[in-house]
């Protein structure tokens, strides 16, 4: 049974990821967060992997750490967001490690890449999908408040208000929330 | 020249909120194997063959990553003037979170090249802490601008200079800490080479930790560190935060030294030869223009963006012009300043400024045997290259590959005889 590291500030991310290695049999010996990351915590760990997100900064602390202490030579899994085979296969050719990956036989690290990756891809989406529900939410207010402007000062109804903005946004190539933003920002100059 | 352009590129800079947005996007990206060795696509066979004229780019679009500091500057100056698209290319800046990444994108091609450390390039290429791969210098990004900096705690108890600080550590003896950007990059060996000065042994005596640049200031607030050595504008930003102190430029270590290049793959040149040249000639004129003393504080303004350095503009300035404030009361102006160009002698890819991080890996412990010095500096520094690329935008080439500088310590360091240079030290680890 591989041992496991998690490193992730974001920690929803960190405890999904940790429930899906357990549930595929690994043994997760601990999830840090990049300021907790030092010697003593790596050491602490006794792990035989290291799963960390590709973009987190404090990746260059682990290289320091890693290199000034031979006995920490662990395989770190390198983690994006894109699902894609070629780019996982590509990963396992290279080692997916910055150090040494000896100890470790390259199916098991096949196994965890790919429950890893999945869940980091799954995360991301679900990230990816609320924050365009919120966007929606603020572009909807947006156009309401641009609708209410044209309302106000030129007395159209709102239907009408709504189809100009809507025609200009199809002859300018624009999105609604965008004329919409134009009318507000007009408004604001003008007052 | 190019006056109203420069206006209207600070004007955008600080309003590139949808580039920002774009760029991280992209990077938000794939799954990457660490220092990884991908598909072995055979080499190409074209580099050998030149002639001007038959120089159109294979790419047009060049992905170059960087990470925020004053000295990434010539990377955003090429691209926001357009001077790229005077030799057919456009070049992608990319916005980089460690030097890992930088490392593991420009090694799997998801970055063709990179503002990136000397001493890191070099690393790679005899696969020191990860996997080898053969790399290349296209060019010196800059000389200068860094420095080593003390925590505001230090200075209570009395420590202003390495003297002090030394004595310091022999009389209240405790784990001292000291932060730098990356084990085999500029930033380590400056700070070792200071302490090492002062007869503090920077592997055995105290504890040594790696930061990220954005982050140095921020780890030094909450007190993990005694001291750190990084690039501008983050010592002159501990100052202003009233975080730290400085204590030594890196010019203090090695005027004139040799700080970020123009890195890619050995694998990028030979498949992509007009493409590097290109790359080469448009990071040229973007040097030249960053030190006309005229439009240096244009270029701070720019790059203070988000999207870029993201720090006060005031911060960046200071030192950029040359204009040192140490924190402790004294106030200077350092001919030595952060420098990209310098009559084409900073761009020049010295093989005895690559060879002198070799040194400097074996010195402290990071390179078990003596490397062939010469021969990987050969390697590595694509010389020729770069003397097509300088000719064709005009910038004079020095005669000698090799240069000499005295160091703080007053060692001369001229490249003839690095295996004796790198066992002279006393302090090594």
């Amino acid at each position: 049974m591989k041992r496991i590291l998690i490193i992730d500030d974001i920690k929803d991310r960190a405890a999904w990821l940790r429930a899906s290695l357990e549930l595929a049999d690994f043994h997760v010996t601990g999830v840090l967060a990049w300021e907790q990351v030092d010697e003593h915590a790596i050491q602490a760990a006794a792990a035989d992997v290291i799963i960390v997100d590709a973009n987190a900064p404090g990746r260059d602390t682990l290289e320091q750490i890693s290199l000034m202490s031979t006995t920490l030579e662990k395989p770190v899994v390198v983690l994006g967001g894109k699902k894609d085979q070629q780019s996982i296969q590509e990963a396992m050719r290279a080692g997916v490690s910055a150090y040494v990956a000896h100890t470790i036989q390259s199916e098991d690290l096949s196994e965890i890449i790919h429950v890893a990756a999945a869940r980091f891809l799954e995360h991301k989406r679900l990230r990816d999908e609320l924050k365009e529900a919120r966007n929606e939410l603020v572009e909807r207010k947006t156009v309401d408040r641009a609708k209410g402007i044209l309302m106000a000062d030129h007395g159209y109804s709102e239907a009408d208000a709504y189809k100009r903005m809507r025609s200009m946004a199809m002859s300018k190539g624009k999105r609604m929330a965008e004329i919409a933003d134009a009318i507000i920002l007009a408004k604001e100059l003008s007052a | 020249m190019d006056k109203s352009k420069l206006e209207a590129v600070v004007a955008s800079a600080q309003a590139p909120e949808q580039n920002s947005r774009r760029e991280f996007m992209k990077q938000t990206g794939a799954v990457l194997g660490a220092a990884g060795i991908m598909s072995m696509v055979p080499m190409g066979t074209r580099s050998a063959a030149w002639a001007a004229g038959s120089d159109a780019p294979e790419l047009k679009e060049v992905k170059v990553g960087f990470i925020p500091l004053t000295d990434c500057a010539s990377v955003v100056i090429a691209s926001l003037m357009k001077f790229d698209e005077k030799y057919g290319i456009k070049i992608v800046p990319s916005k980089e979170a460690s030097w890992a990444a930088v490392r593991d994108k420009v090694v799997n091609g998801e970055l063709h090249a990179a503002h990136i450390l000397y001493g890191m390039v070099y690393g790679v290429h005899l696969g020191i802490g990860g996997n080898q791969k053969d790399m290349a210098v296209l060019m010196t990004i800059d000389n200068n601008g860094q420095g080593i900096s003390l925590a505001n705690q230090l200075k209570d108890k009395g420590v202003t200079d390495g003297p002090s600080l030394a004595k310091l550590i022999k009389a209240q003896p405790r784990e001292y800490t000291f932060a730098h950007t990356f084990p085999t990059g500029t930033h380590a060996m400056w700070l070792y080479y200071w302490l090492a000065n002062y007869g503090i042994n920077p592997i055995s005596e105290v504890k040594t930790i790696t930061v990220p640049p954005p982050q140095m200031v921020a780890n030094a607030r909450v007190g993990s560190m005694d001291g750190f050595c990084v690039g501008e504008p983050w010592n002159a930003r501990g100052i202003y935060d009233n975080v730290s102190f400085s204590v030594a430029s890196s010019q203090d270590v090695w005027p004139d030294h040799p700080e970020k290049v123009l890195g890619a793959t050995d694998e990028f040149v030979q498949k992509y030869p007009n493409t590097a040249r290109a790359l080469v000639m448009a990071m040229l004129d973007a040097a030249k223009f960053i030190d006309a003393e005229s439009n240096r504080a244009k270029v701070a303004k720019i790059i203070s963006a988000k999207s870029y350095v993201n720090a006060p503009v005031d911060v960046i300035e200071g030192r950029f012009l040359g204009n040192y404030e140490d924190g402790l009361g004294k106030k200077w102006h350092d001919p030595n300043h952060m420098k990209f160009f310098n009559d084409g002698k900073v761009p020049f890819p010295y093989l005895s400024d690559g060879m002198w991080f070799l040194t400097q890996h074996k010195r402290w412990g990071l390179l078990k045997d003596d490397p062939d010095y010469l021969g990987v500096a050969k390697q590595i520094n694509k010389i020729e290259l770069y003397k097509q690329a300088a000719s064709q935008v005009k910038v004079a080439v020095p005669k000698d590959v090799m240069r000499s500088s005295k160091l703080i310590d007053g060692k001369v360091w001229d490249g003839k005889d690095p295996k004796q240079y790198a066992a002279s030290f006393k302090v090594r680890a």
